[in-house]
């Protein structure tokens, strides 16, 4: 049983009979496509390569994120810094609280007519 | 490159924004006053509510005989101040009025080791041998040379 024929058949039977002129310089097209496909990208400058790392917007959204957690982080430094400042006061203070013969530097105890026991 | 400046110069801003919020949102206050030293001996010795609750009424009940002390000192370094002046300028010295200072000038150092003396004495009582250890050695690496402290060890 045979199917029924196609008027698109004896068409599309006719283009495979009859094939394409060939270009003149075919291979010399063929060659300059595989000479090119052989040569590495041409070298882009820093500032191009910066810009187009910086064109995707994973990078930018994570450089973003970065720069926010680098803030957060120089922030705990400096409070870690700015605590340690904080409690020396805070025992130099209480120190000249309990200990009145502390000089009001905090450090050094008056010497003249100390108590010789 | 508009791109490429926007991303940097929100980056730039992100991170200031963080760090300023962060920053101001935690720093400490002003340290002044009993109970801010109060707090910082809480937080740093680790002190139970009730520790702390005794330590407080034991530096409110030292206090004000403390402060007073430490205005006669005060008042008495002026006049050794005074004394010296006089003998540099005049180069004469009132002997019975030194002596006289002197002898006060030693009953009131006494008196102020004395006093720090039983403060730290009755705070160290409630503290546990841990506590107790990291509260002497606070106090003495603070004062930098003996204090008062130094009988307790």
């Amino acid at each position: 049983m045979h199917p029924p024929s196609d008027p698109l058949d004896p068409l599309l039977e006719r283009w495979r009979d009859a094939a394409p002129p060939l270009s003149e310089h075919l291979n010399a097209e063929v060659w300059r496509r595989i000479a090119a496909a052989d040569t590495p990208a041409p070298h882009l400058s820093l500032f191009a390569r910066i810009e187009a790392v910086f064109a995707r917007p994973s990078f930018a959204v994570a450089f973003v994120a970065a720069c926010t957690l680098l803030g957060l982080f120089l922030a705990e430094v400096r409070l870690s810094r700015l605590q340690a400042e904080h409690n020396t006061q805070l025992v130099q203070s209480y120190l000249r609280l309990i200990d009145p013969l502390l000089d009001t530097a905090g450090t050094t105890r008056s010497d003249a007519a100390a108590p010789q026991s | 490159m508009k791109r490429t400046l926007f991303v940097f110069l929100l980056g730039l801003a992100g991170g200031l924004l963080a760090h300023n919020a962060w920053f101001f949102a935690h720093r400490p206050g002003n340290p002044s006053g009993l109970d801010a030293q109060l707090a910082w001996m809480k937080s740093s010795l680790h002190l139970s509510d009730q520790q702390f609750a005794s330590i407080k009424a034991l530096h409110a009940q030292s206090s004000p005989q403390l402060q007073a002390l430490a205005t006669q000192v005060a008042r008495m370094r002026a006049e050794f101040a005074a004394f010296e002046n006089t003998r540099r300028t005049t180069g004469e010295v009132d002997f019975l009025e030194f002596a006289r200072f002197v002898e006060q000038r030693r009953s009131v150092d006494r008196e102020c080791a004395e006093s720090t003396r039983r403060l730290i004495v009755a705070a160290v009582g409630v503290m546990t041998q841990q506590q107790r250890d990291q509260y002497c050695r606070t106090l003495l690496s603070s004062a930098g040379q003996p204090t008062a402290t130094d009988s307790l060890n």
